[in-house]
């Protein structure tokens, strides 16, 4: 097709066929939430893909420069919600290293236990979505059952189900209660059963693997020029998780591996997600045995202000790099301006590459393994 | 429900018609209250609770409701499951009215009842979803738990039996309340309320004073002892890659005219030789070196930095800052570009909140990740980015008026601030 096309299609190409164009969402059961993308169809083949943003932006930076800095945490929350106890210590690391401040050690396992929580959490979202994206409606039960489980011990914690607002500079709100060890140990060993079936499910189910392999392949230059992270760039074969590139918390006290797979199709996502639960596990369990019942959980309170300058950190959250960088042009308890830069926005730019030649039905299981959540990129 | 409408009309003059009429309500009536079939629509953060109270633990099946249409053209219940924006407003209207009647809708958490956490300081986000459809029941929350949310078909459901054929289902407006602030409003009516129970508790507390005029309270308020918090030294990270100093000296030969911002007298080197590991180095740039910056970077063998993280900017009073962060996948090290783009302002007055008032080159074909980080900054400051493919808005409308992330955009209709 030649001549005028819609904004945001790019590539020239001589054809016979009639070209057209096909509008998927925002409001689609497969986008993962308010998400549009516009398809350039050749016959059942799509040429290019076209995403379109902005359905839940929700302008947080501007209403951060009005809030305290303790407010913001609560908006991390609602980013990615999925992983809403990690974006808390994302932004929260960030404080304190304005503040100049350390944490004790029982908080710091405080910390990394609600994050391999939330990580599995996180990933059993994925399985149960990829599941029912594929069309087994199944996985979605399953996946959503033994999340509750996490559910619980969370709300135990935290008092809240899903937007958690739990930690503080120097720690967190409150101590862990005496049952938080005890349930972590019934969810492991819980969890070790259930994975088994879990992987009997979709990890050889030959429907799973007809649709996934082969699919949607990033490649390693690919995934590091989008700046893809997390699992996407993992499966891509690039070694990258920031625990162990740039250790934050006490994650380089702990053994355990990244996963990495080479192909970088869906199914390797899909497996390196699935890698990612067990290694989870692993450090779950270092923390039961290690877990400092004495101490402090936290250090001591102080005003959360942070003097003149630029503040960033990064974390690993379940999707990807996570990064928060906080402008304070004066000293006090409100930023001048708070970026975070959050890893499903890169996928979905990178999901253009990936598409190209395939069929539509493919696309959901792509986007499906890219495992986006909206509100984050849109913020 | 057409026809059945007219069964009082045709039934209620015959004797013992109006027995039959009840009969057809209470038949139709338990058909309907018992599957309400929700759409499948959410964005954001309520929608996942939404799944939840599908799935297994809390079964919303015992309701009737497990069947999530995600067509509109089969469902009988809208669940305004997440923060309505103002770019998703038209599409939810659109939603509604492909749903065919009898159609209800629930506005699930605070986003949709009025704003919740987003209602103050906010310029794209549409307070409270009665404005834009008719609201049946509202389920407070952030998120609302599933039990909250199955409170809220119940009570739908309660609302649905009491249709009948005499009185059936009607199309509801939406209230436009834009105008008024439900928080304000529902403040004035707290604070009239609080001083109300002030008054009567002043009296009471008169009246029994004068009942008892030799009573002694013997209650004494214990202090909960405060847990003593020590203070803890951070640990130092662990360093990746090349030292600050080391980068900031590959720069600095390369390219004289870089600085690095300090708020100290010392000089740059020493500075920059203090930094801890886990503070990434950031350099300021002119725009004429900003290109062959990040080209010498990206290729130099010894940096290679050839991911890049994300594009800020911050705006202040005279310039613009944008910082490119850039990391080094094989070495490990960080460095951030702060480039400044001084503001034009050569532009007359009353155009500048409309015009771009900044220009930087692009580093899109070096970078395939800053083609869409460059249309966030376009969107957000309205900085120029010369040589971008597909320079358009990305979060926003087209014909969104201004850049809202400019200090000084207070538009006073977006944004409102708490009295």
């Amino acid at each position: 097709m030649t001549g005028m096309l819609p904004p945001g299609f790019r590539i020239q190409r001589e054809t016979n066929t009639e070209e057209f164009f096909i509008n998927m969402g925002p409001q689609h059961p497969s986008t993962h939430g308010a998400l549009r993308l516009a398809l350039r169809m050749d016959g059942e083949t799509i040429v290019e893909l076209v995403p379109h943003f902005g359905y839940i932006h929700r302008g947080m930076e501007k209403q951060a420069e009005s809030m305290s800095y303790l407010q913001y945490i609560a908006l991390s929350d609602r980013q990615d919600y999925l992983t809403a106890i990690q974006n808390n210590l994302g932004v929260v690391i960030a404080l304190e290293k304005g503040m100049n401040i350390g944490v004790p050690e029982k908080a710091e396992y405080i910390r990394v236990m609600l994050q391999e929580l939330g990580r599995i959490a996180s990933h059993l979202v994925f399985f149960a979505c990829f599941g029912g994206d594929l069309g087994g409606q199944t996985c979605l039960l399953y996946g959503f059952k033994e999340r509750e489980m996490i559910h619980d011990i969370l709300e135990e914690v935290t008092g809240s189900r899903l937007t958690t607002n739990f930690f503080r500079p120097g720690g967190s709100r409150y101590d862990v209660p005496d049952t938080f060890i005890p349930r972590v140990k019934a969810f492991l060993d819980h969890m070790d059963d259930t994975m088994k079936d879990y992987e009997r499910f979709l990890s050889k189910n030959i429907i799973v693997l007809e649709r996934s392999k082969g699919i949607g392949i990033l490649s390693k230059e690919d995934a590091i020029a989008y700046g893809c992270s997390g699992p996407v760039l993992r499966a891509s074969g690039v070694n990258f998780d920031v625990r162990r590139a740039n250790p934050y918390s006490i994650y380089d006290s702990f053994d355990f591996e990244v996963p990495v797979t080479y192909n970088g199709d869906c199914y390797d996502r899909y497996t390196v997600r699935i890698a990612e639960i067990h290694e989870s596990m692993k450090i779950l369990r270092q923390c039961i045995d290690r877990f400092p019942t004495e101490g402090p959980w936290r250090s001591k309170e102080k005003p959360v202000r942070l003097p003149v300058g630029r503040y960033y950190s990064e974390i690993e959250t379940a999707k990807g790099l996570y990064a928060t960088y906080v402008v304070a042009a004066t000293t006090g308890e409100k930023p001048y301006r708070i970026h975070t830069r959050g890893p499903s926005f890169p996928h979905i730019a990178a999901l253009n590459k990936m598409v190209q030649g395939h069929k539509i039905s493919d696309l959901v299981t792509i986007l499906a393994t890219l495992d986006p959540v909206i509100p984050e990129i849109d913020r | 429900m057409g026809i059945i409408n007219l069964a009082p009309k045709i039934l209620d003059p015959i004797p013992g018609g109006k027995y039959v009429v009840n009969a057809i309500d209470y038949v139709v009536n338990w058909a309907r209250a018992n599957s309400i079939w929700p759409l499948t629509y959410g964005t954001s953060c309520c929608a996942i609770e939404m799944m939840s109270s599908s799935m297994a633990r809390y079964d919303i099946a015992r309701f009737g409701s497990e069947v999530f249409r995600s067509s509109p053209r089969q469902a009988d219940l809208f669940i305004l499951a997440g923060t309505i924006t103002r770019r998703m407003a038209p599409a939810i209207q659109m939603l509604w009215e492909q749903i065919p009647g009898p159609k209800y809708a629930i506005a699930m958490g605070a986003c949709t009842i009025s704003g919740g956490p987003f209602i103050y300081d906010n310029y794209s986000v549409v307070r409270g979803a009665q404005n834009l459809i008719p609201v049946d029941v509202f389920v407070p929350g952030c998120p609302p738990r599933p039990e909250a949310l199955f409170h809220g078909l119940l009570t739908l459901r309660e609302k649905i039996l009491k249709e009948t054929c005499r009185n059936p289902w009607q199309v509801g407006e939406p209230k436009d309340v834009s105008t008024m602030d439900r928080y304000r409003e529902a403040a004035k009516t707290w604070a009239a309320l609080e001083e109300m129970k002030d008054e009567e508790m002043a009296e009471a507390r008169a009246k029994f004073k004068e009942e008892n005029p030799d009573y002694k309270s013997s209650f004494k308020p214990i202090r909960i002892k405060k847990e003593d918090f020590p203070e803890v030294e951070r640990v130092p990270f662990k360093r990746m890659g090349l030292t600050q100093s080391d980068i900031y000296a590959k720069l600095k030969e390369k390219f004289p005219a870089v600085m690095v911002h300090t708020h100290s007298e010392d000089p740059v080197e020493d500075v920059v030789a203090a930094m801890p590991a886990d503070r990434p180095l950031e350099v300021m740039v002119t725009p004429e070196d900003y290109l062959p910056m990040v080209e010498f970077i990206k290729d130099e063998a010894s940096l290679k930095m050839d991911y890049l993280i994300d594009i800020v900017g911050i705006d202040y009073d005279d310039h613009f800052d944008v910082v490119s962060q850039f990391r080094s996948m094989e070495h490990g090290h960080k460095l951030f570009l702060c480039l400044q783009l001084k503001k034009d302002f050569s532009i007359p007055e009353e155009q500048r909140a409309t015009a771009l008032l900044a220009h930087a080159p692009s580093i899109s074909h070096l970078y395939p990740a800053a083609e869409f980080k460059e249309r966030e900054v376009y969107d957000m400051f309205g900085i120029d980015f010369v040589g971008h493919p597909d320079q358009r808005r990305i979060f926003l409308d087209d014909d969104f008026v201004g850049y809202p992330l400019r200090k000084d955009f207070t538009h006073p209709e977006m944004i409102r601030r708490p009295v």
